[in-house]
């Protein structure tokens, strides 16, 4: 056995066990580092998704890059002129019967994680939602609640009630995009777009079009707040009916 | 080494010409089925639009549209109108199917046309008769073009609809119309390269450029021909079937 | 080993060509601003009073002159009105469209040699490059703290359409248009292309295209975001309509080139490569023409649709009349996902290619790779609604298109597989073209991991429509389709040009432009899982710090372009002399002189093996 190589390879197994340990790392640090504050069940699920996704990933990431290091360590040529020629390998049915089915695995884990928590998120239908109305133009967000006379810029909420919006347009496509509570939705002239999601923290929250509509698309943004089910009726109450 | 001028090959071959006829027609062959094959990608978006359109069907308004009849007047009469506040209220039109029996006129004479030229095809590899070969393509480019005429008169008669809403005035379509006119459009297009392909048949027959033994550029005509035939009659199929959504 | 073919020629004249010897691009572009006026001066009488409309339709009237007007001026009507009245070309024709005996004058017309298409491809490549490159510069430097500064709101926005448009053009063209051209005829050991004019007629089709796309930004731009989708293109101004035309013109120029690619593949290979024997680089070619043949027309349709409704106001994307814009989205990405792939395959190929002749071993997994390129383009064909995930459009489709998209990921894993697999264990020449394949191999992984996490649709809905998407795609199209272009033409330079690519400067380019990449698009990520959207032309302040950054990484890829633009420029003129065969490879377009007399062979190799053997008599020069 050629010891050089048993001693490079071994080089290569530990740059991937590091490398897939600073992606773990990575994986858990930065999402809650640079997420905004997470403020729904549907905020938290995307949280861990992209967490448990970063770390399904590493491993991967990190295998193809101790392979390149590995090559440039070990299997650079070196000397002047044309490099002599390698050993010719065409196949390595081990390899490529692994690799294949490895990557097979975690594609099929990640479709059966999405999928499993795109039905989480369709089926939380309650019996009772509260239903917002919303109408995008352009560049204002405009938000009523049915049932009631109220019609208003800000978005309030009750907490840990779910909410189903209905979205619509004026004009062009807007993006309706709750940023802390991880859903979003166009809304679109002529139709009528449904998300729904349940907020579950006290606090503001930034609502921003993230569908390119114009002008002043980079200023088309609403303020929200999620706020006791008490004062939300109370801010209802306290509404002045619109014409 | 510089890329100015390269070396000419000794015996003069310029072109990829010395290849024998057959190997040029096998390349030409698979060439215009390429060619087909995108033509059947761009068919099938327009009949996408014409069926997605109508499932979709926005507003209930496949073959209607709130406006004033734009028949009835000219554009300027509603234009100045709706500038003068004249207008009485927009009502829901509804407009009726393009014209079934115009629409498989079209389509037939394409078929027509495509069945002309592949007897002719046949007849100028059997009988080696270049003249009535050149007589036969020009019928069928003359097919061709009564089939536009027809076609632009379907296309003229769309109804319009005047729409005045927030001093934005236009004569408009409904969504039916518009996949219509699209469809139209394609048709009418498509019909004029046949006339062209037809024509040049004919004139290369007529001056012996085309034979009974140099036939090959006909049979390639003659598959996009028939391609387009096809074509048509799947189109009218579609559009004189599945029309108004009640 | 073919020798070299000399051949004083006889007389001092070319012969032939006809009315093809007074056209070239600058008759081309006379005769298409004349053409453009007569078009203008036609719709103002005949449009001005039927409606509203009318300046819609004066400007696609306009723009179709031009575009006739162009076909006519640089000769691309000659042959099929020769062919109508009877009339072919001659032999000495067709030497003469070949660019026989016309000096550098050839690149500037109608030719049809296959070579000089090629090198026209890579000015044109550089051209929308350099157009796309400064309207990012302007871009970035517009973002570099929030708030208004050197560009107001609808330039900016206009510039990141075109910035947008302009890109993907290049990108499209980078690896297949160049190399696809020059490079594989020859790889294949055929004379030509099975269509020479059609040939010609690509690579001048996108000029004029790309011409009105540029042309957008001089009739007050495109602040509609490149995927123009129905409603907000419908608002648009006169520079919609430019939009609209030029994708109709550029696809006509991509149609015709898959025609050809492919029919040269399949029918024009030299005796004894059979497909098992065909270069992979040859493979790539061929996936990704069929890819573009299938998908291009959904774009022409989608535009054509979009220009009906602004000129003679149908209601294709208009809810009011009963359309929906959703219509456009399908269209749009119909073609839109396949078109990422038409994009990266042939640099994915050419790394094959390169990976192979660098490490000094046969391409690994051959066969798989080949399999993996075809699955990839097959199932870019089923995936297209990833783009729709949050568009509100059949819901209930999102779970399958989820299971599509995600599958694509087994195949682009296998890239991977091949390409480490190939350096593995090999003797690798770590020269400029192996370098920037390191470089691609960083970013690709990247850009294919965000891209799964876009895939699952609750990870979509915060992410879509913020920069996180943003950063994504421009991992893989900067940092790994640029990469691969890049790659290939540091790799194929010396055949073109008989000199290396300055190494030096090659190498500062790279460390430039990788290091800015990570530093722009990396803190980018950071940008959109903040909660930054995308085509924001001002933005708020939780996001300056790592929009600062972005700006700086910017800066720092726009000096390793540069430099890489100045190597290009002194190498090709001046650069250390390369032989036929620098990198001592198997493929056949190293075993013909440099540069490759008109016809490529004197005599057509016979194939007996394929190009992936290297052995000690694999050197000979």
């Amino acid at each position: 056995m050629d010891t050089s190589a048993n001693k490079s390879l071994r080089t290569f197994y530990w740059s991937w066990a590091i490398l897939t340990a600073v992606g773990v790392g990575l994986s858990l640090w930065l999402p809650h580092r640079y997420m905004p504050e997470a403020m729904s069940n549907d905020a938290h699920l995307t949280m861990t998704t992209l967490i448990l996704f970063s770390i399904s990933a590493a491993p991967v990431a990190a295998g193809v890059y101790a392979g390149a290091l590995h090559i440039l360590r070990h299997h650079r040529y070196t000397g002047d002129g044309v490099p002599p020629p390698a050993p010719q390998i065409r196949e390595n049915t081990k390899i490529l019967v692994s690799w294949i089915t490895a990557s097979a695995i975690l594609t099929v884990f990640v479709l059966v994680w999405g999928l499993g928590a795109l039905a989480a998120e369709n089926n939380s239908s309650s019996s009772n939602p509260l239903i917002v109305n919303v109408t995008g133009q352009q560049w204002v967000w405009t938000f009523a609640y049915p049932g009631t006379h109220v019609v208003s810029n800000e978005l309030y909420l009750p907490e840990n009630r779910e909410v189903e919006f209905r979205v619509t347009s004026v004009d062009v496509t807007h993006g309706f995009w709750l940023v802390n509570m991880g859903v979003q939705v166009d809304a679109n002239p002529g139709v009528i777009t449904t998300i729904h999601t349940t907020p579950d923290r006290l606090g503001v929250f930034e609502v921003r079009c993230e569908q390119f509509c114009g002008l002043n698309h980079a200023f088309m943004d609403a303020i929200g707040y999620v706020v006791s089910p008490q004062k939300f009726s109370s801010w209802l109450a306290s509404q002045p009916a619109r014409a | 080494m510089s890329i100015d001028s390269p070396p000419v090959d000794a015996h003069g071959h310029g072109d990829a010409h010395h290849d024998s006829p057959e190997k040029v027609d096998g390349r030409e062959r698979l060439g215009v089925w390429l060619f087909i094959g995108a033509d059947v990608v761009t068919v099938a978006a327009l009949l996408f639009t014409y069926l997605y359109l109508r499932a979709v069907n926005t507003s209930g308004h496949w073959m209607s549209m709130w406006g004033y009849k734009g028949s009835l007047h000219t554009y300027a009469y509603w234009y100045n109108a709706a500038a003068n506040g004249t207008l009485k209220a927009p009502t829901l039109i509804h407009v009726g199917t393009v014209s079934a029996g115009l629409q498989w006129l079209v389509a037939a004479i394409t078929v027509v046309s495509a069945g002309l030229l592949w007897v002719g095809e046949k007849g100028l590899r059997s009988n080696k008769n270049a003249k009535s070969f050149s007589a036969t393509a020009l019928v069928a480019a003359i097919l061709s073009v009564v089939g536009i005429i027809f076609a632009a008169v379907l296309l003229k008669d769309l109804p319009q609809i005047f729409v005045s809403v927030n001093d934005s005035n236009t004569m408009s379509y409904t969504t039916y119309d518009s996949a219509m006119m699209a469809l139209l459009s394609s048709t009418i297009f498509h019909l004029a390269i046949l006339a062209f392909l037809g024509l040049g048949l004919s004139i290369r027959a007529a001056r012996g450029v085309i034979s009974g033994d140099r036939w090959y550029q006909v049979r390639l005509v003659r598959f996009f021909w028939v391609w387009v035939a096809v074509s048509s009659v799947v189109a009218t199929l579609i559009t004189t079937t599945i029309t108004s959504t009640h | 080993m073919t020798t070299t073919l000399e051949h004083a020629a006889t007389t001092a004249q070319p012969k032939g060509g006809g009315l093809a010897r007074h056209q070239n691009f600058g008759t081309a572009i006379v005769a298409g601003v004349i053409l453009a006026w007569v078009g203008w001066f036609l719709a103002r009488h005949l449009f001005w009073s039927s409606s509203d409309d009318w300046s819609d339709q004066v400007t696609v009237l306009t723009i179709t002159g031009w575009m006739l007007g162009f076909w006519i001026g640089i000769g691309a009507f000659n042959a099929p009105f020769q062919w109508l009245l009877g009339r072919d070309n001659s032999r000495e024709d067709n030497l003469y469209y070949a660019g026989d005996q016309q000096g550098r004058a050839r690149y500037w017309k109608y030719t049809t040699d296959h070579k000089v298409v090629g090198v026209q491809y890579i000015i044109v490549t550089m051209g929308l490059l350099a157009v796309g490159g400064i309207l990012a510069m302007a871009i970035r430097t517009e973002l570099i703290t929030p708030g208004t500064h050197f560009v107001n709101q609808q330039v900016y926005n206009s510039f990141i359409a075109i910035h947008g448009m302009v890109m993907i053009l290049a990108l499209i063209v980078a690896v297949a248009g160049p190399w696809g051209n020059f490079v594989m005829p020859i790889m294949i050991g055929a004379r030509d292309m099975a269509f020479p004019r059609l040939n010609a007629l690509s690579l001048w089709t996108l000029v004029s295209a790309a011409v009105v796309l540029v042309g957008t930004l001089a009739v007050g731009g495109l602040p509609v975001g490149w995927v123009v989708m129905g409603t907000i293109a419908d608002q648009a101004g006169p520079g919609m309509d430019f939009f609209a035309m030029a994708i109709v013109i550029f696809t006509v120029s991509t149609t015709v080139a898959s025609i050809n690619l492919i029919t040269t593949i399949i029918t024009m290979r030299t005796r004894g490569m059979t497909l098992d024997r065909l270069p992979i680089f040859v493979w790539g070619t061929v996936i990704t023409a069929a890819l573009a043949l299938y998908a291009f027309p959904f774009f022409f349709i989608a535009e054509a649709n979009q220009i009906f409704d602004r000129t003679t106001s149908t209601s294709f994307y208009i809810a009011a009349g009963g359309g929906t814009t959703w219509l456009q989205a399908n269209l749009f990405w119909l073609m839109g996902h396949p078109e990422v792939y038409v994009i990266l395959i042939p640099a994915v190929a050419a790394l094959f290619e390169i990976s192979s002749t660098m490490a000094r071993k046969p391409v690994f997994s051959y066969r798989t790779a080949v399999g993996a390129m075809v699955a990839l383009a097959g199932l870019s064909a089923v995936v297209w609604a990833h783009h729709m995930f949050t568009s509100g459009w059949a819901p209930s489709l999102g779970g399958p298109f989820m299971v599509t998209t995600e599958l694509i990921s087994i195949p682009t894993g296998i890239f991977f597989l091949v390409l480490v697999g190939t350096l593995w264990r090999g003797n690798v020449w770590m020269k400029l073209p192996t370098v920037w394949m390191f470089g691609f191999i960083f970013n690709f992984i990247v850009g294919g991991v965000t891209g799964i996490y876009l895939s699952d649709i609750p990870l979509d809905e915060q992410l879509h429509g913020t920069m996180f998407v943003t950063a994504h795609f421009h991992y893989i199209f900067v940092g790994s389709v640029l990469f691969g272009a890049i790659a290939a033409l540091a790799y194929w330079f010396p055949k073109v040009s008989g000199r290396y690519l300055n190494e030096s400067l090659g190498r500062i380019s790279f460390w430039l432009v990788f290091v800015g990449v990570q530093v722009t698009f990396g803190a980018m990520f950071l940008s959109g899982l903040k909660g930054m959207p995308r085509r924001d032309a001002s933005y708020s302040f939780a996001f300056e710090h790592t929009n600062f950054i972005s700006t700086i990484g910017a800066y720092i890829i726009m000096s390793g372009m540069l430099i890489l633009l100045g190597a290009i420029i002194t190498s090709w003129g001046h650069g250390e002399p390369a032989g036929p065969n620098p990198w001592h490879a198997n493929t056949l377009e190293w075993q013909v002189p440099t540069p490759p007399p008109l016809e490529n062979f004197d005599v057509l190799p016979v194939i007996t093996e394929d190009p992936y053997h290297f052995d000690e008599t694999t050197v000979s020069v």
